[in-house]
């Protein structure tokens, strides 16, 4: 069951994908906006799954790359789904669906988790430790792509190359605001998610930190956040840099993902 | 019945014509129309790129002359000057299937100058409503024109001829929409207070924008303009100040040297936080230093940039306008094919009422004869109404629907003539008893 309805969200975000991408080809708002609708099913379908896993297994096997890709996607998706409906953001469906899309794909091909309950232990530590990290890395990608599509906007505006008629590309200020969000959301969640995985390493092998690889990129992702945190709030920088910024972070936190896992 | 559209518009009359032309209230002209024998229905459209009235008539030749006749005496006041010449040479007309199509088009801003334009459609409704609500217009310029409105809407929402702005102005607010995302919180700082400039204040404000400042060399010029759109006006000499606030930049103004440098953009964008501007520079010679474009957050376009914007614009809705014209001609075939329908009402009351009078005719000698009660009389004269109804159910739809096409009047014509229709009293029928061969009794 929550295997077929992991088939069927991945379905559905690619089929938004596609929606979003005959949308950018044709210039027509019509199949973006249809896009916006199908990715918004394919996030119920999602939530449905991760709702049925935890009554069948209460410790859901996220630590699992797969898995967690999958609950990223899911977060990311329902973060944008808000975005979009408070501001003309729906053209960002042409880069979240397909991201959600291989979110999905990840999940429901890479087949069950290995270690299970086992890894996590007793109590809401580890629960809380996995939703909330992966909650915040998921935003940081959203800032990411918010990012990526700005700079996009950005050089055909300084180009000066007009906007396809029927395109409903976000406004440049839409964007920035989009990753500002994300940001804003996402390091806490990242911090908080920072702190309980501490807490549950100390209660599991008496240690806060023990050198781990999912630790060390927990932690630089930490580190990326700190940093557009800073830059975004702290000094005033140009919109523009600030895209480049959160692009940047996220390229630099798929590449440390990838390490990790080669190296686990 | 006859359509007659007679007007002209920006391509056969210059400005000055059209100014001369132009009728503020359409209800007296309306009235004055209606009240003669040559015109049953009239509407009158007037806006700045045309005038033009379409009417319903019998007699298609009186109301052309009556319609010349309106334009050179009702419509150009006393002392115009308009010549009569000039007048006629700068009049069209054009004739039912035709008519229709006009009226289509131009609900579908297809006539526009700007093909396109969302103004035209508003304008052709009112012109409507004030025939309808003044009685000159009647049932068959009402589906006229309602058809008109649908096929407008079916124009703009299955083609993209009005996604694009073509105007400096309008595609000045297109930019701001792809920058910034709500207007309402948004600054504008125009500088200059000439005509370029007051289009695109109009344009602002209509797209949400409220909090604008206007700047001029000359300042009662910048307050008359500040004060007719809500506007604040100031000199000159508070620009740098002005712009440091300032989201949205309109400047047109005289001068060798651009006044917005690099230098004041940069302390602009240091006081606002590094948040964008958008400047639209149309002045020639230019009054934003091409240089600011080095600066992340500053988007500049001057007006090569917006022309090319337009032109390119422009092109995108020549391109839909052939999509649109496709759907005003099936839309027109499908209204004339009910216009022509039309043609068979006349027959058809006529030949109804002259059965019913043969009916009732014949009830009432039968009634005289027989000593029937009540019931008897009341089920009788149920019996006539539904046999006369059976019999005349499938000629009559036959020769509705045959008046849609070419051999319609023929049909016409024939039923006519074999039920004596244009006899001052028709060809009764036969006695009972006579075997129906004998001479015509009237």
């Amino acid at each position: 069951m929550v295997a077929g309805l992991l088939y069927l969200t991945a379905a559905l975000y690619l089929l938004a994908g596609v929606l979003a991408g005959v949308g950018f080809t044709l210039h027509r708002r019509a199949p973006t906006r249809a896009a916006v609708g199908v990715l918004a099913a394919g996030a119920i379908a999602h939530g449905v799954s991760f709702s049925l896993l935890h009554t069948l297994s209460p410790a859901p096997p996220l630590t699992h790359l797969p898995s967690a890709l999958s609950f990223m996607a899911w977060v990311g998706t329902v973060a944008f789904l808000i975005l979009a409906w408070r501001a003309r953001l729906s053209g960002l469906v042409a880069l979240v669906a397909p991201m959600a899309f291989l979110g999905v794909a990840a999940a429901a091909l890479g087949g069950p988790a290995s270690g299970g309950d086992d890894v996590f232990g007793d109590g809401s530590l580890p629960h809380a430790h996995v939703l909330l990290a992966s909650a915040g890395l998921a935003l940081l990608g959203l800032a990411g792509l918010a990012g990526l599509l700005f700079l996009a906007e950005h050089r055909r505006l300084k180009r000066k190359r007009p906007l396809s008629a029927g395109a409903s590309w976000p406004s440049l200020e839409a964007l920035d605001r989009a990753g500002a969000f994300a940001v804003a959301a996402g390091f806490p969640l990242l911090t908080l998610g920072v702190v309980t995985g501490a807490l549950w390493g100390h209660s599991v092998v008496g240690s806060y930190f023990s050198g781990d690889a999912h630790e060390i990129f927990c932690l630089i992702a930490w580190a990326i956040y700190g940093v557009l945190v800073s830059l975004r709030f702290g000094a005033h920088q140009p919109a523009r840099r600030l895209a480049l910024s959160s692009v940047a972070g996220f390229a630099i936190l798929a590449i440390a993902l990838i390490g990790v896992e080669i190296v686990a | 019945m006859k359509l007659l559209l007679v007007g002209m518009n920006h391509r056969s009359a210059p400005l000055e014509l059209r100014e001369r032309m132009a009728v503020d209230d359409p209800v007296p002209v309306l009235h004055k129309l209606v009240a003669g024998d040559e015109v049953d229905e009239a509407v009158l459209l007037s806006t700045c790129n045309r005038v033009e009235v379409v009417v319903l008539t019998r007699d298609a030749e009186s109301a052309r002359l009556r319609l010349r006749s309106l334009f050179r005496r009702d419509l150009a006041p006393e002392g115009a000057g308009v010549g009569e010449v000039d007048l006629d040479a700068c009049l069209y007309e054009h004739r039912d299937g035709d008519a229709m199509r006009h009226v289509l088009r131009v609900a579908s801003a297809l006539d526009s100058m700007v093909v396109g334009e969302p103004q035209i459609l508003g304008q052709t409704k009112d012109a409507y409503r004030a025939a309808a609500q003044c009685g000159a217009s009647g049932p068959i310029l009402g589906r006229l024109f309602q058809h008109a409105f649908s096929t407008a809407k079916r124009v703009r929402t299955e083609t993209r001829i009005a996604e694009r702005p073509v105007s400096v102005a309008r595609v000045a607010v297109g930019l701001a929409r792809q920058i910034f995302e709500d207007f309402a919180e948004k600054r504008a700082l125009l500088v200059g207070a000439g005509e370029m400039i007051e289009l695109a204040l109009s344009a602002l404000r209509e797209a949400g924008l409220t909090a604008i400042q206007v700047a001029n060399r000359t300042p009662e010029r910048a307050s008359r303009l500040a004060a007719r759109f809500g506007a604040t006006a100031h000199g000159l000499d508070e620009l740098p100040e002005l712009l440091a606030h300032a989201d949205v930049v309109l400047t047109s103004i005289g001068g060798r040297e651009p006044w917005l440098t690099r230098a004041v953009a940069e302390r602009a964008l240091g006081a606002r936080r590094e948040r964008p501007i958008l400047v639209i520079d149309i002045g020639v010679p230019r009054n934003a230093d091409p240089a600011i474009d080095a600066l992340d957050d500053v988007y500049r376009y001057d007006l090569d940039d917006l022309a090319g914007i337009a032109d390119e614009n422009a092109e995108e809705r020549r391109r839909e306008q052939a999509r649109a014209e496709t759907i005003v001609e099936a839309e027109q075939q499908r209204f004339d094919g009910w216009f022509a329908a039309l043609r068979a009402v006349p027959t058809i009351k006529h030949l109804r009422t002259r059965v019913e009078a043969i009916r009732v005719r014949e009830l009432e000698k039968a009634f005289a004869r027989l000593a029937w009660d009540e019931t008897t009389r009341d089920a009788v004269d149920v019996l006539t109404r539904s046999l006369v109804n059976k019999i005349l159910h499938a000629p009559l739809t036959r020769l509705r629907a045959s008046a849609e096409r070419e051999e319609g009047m023929a049909h016409l014509e024939a039923a006519r003539m074999l039920f004596a229709l244009d006899d001052e009293e028709g060809v009764a029928p036969p006695e009972p008893g006579s075997d129906g061969e004998g001479p015509e009794q009237t």
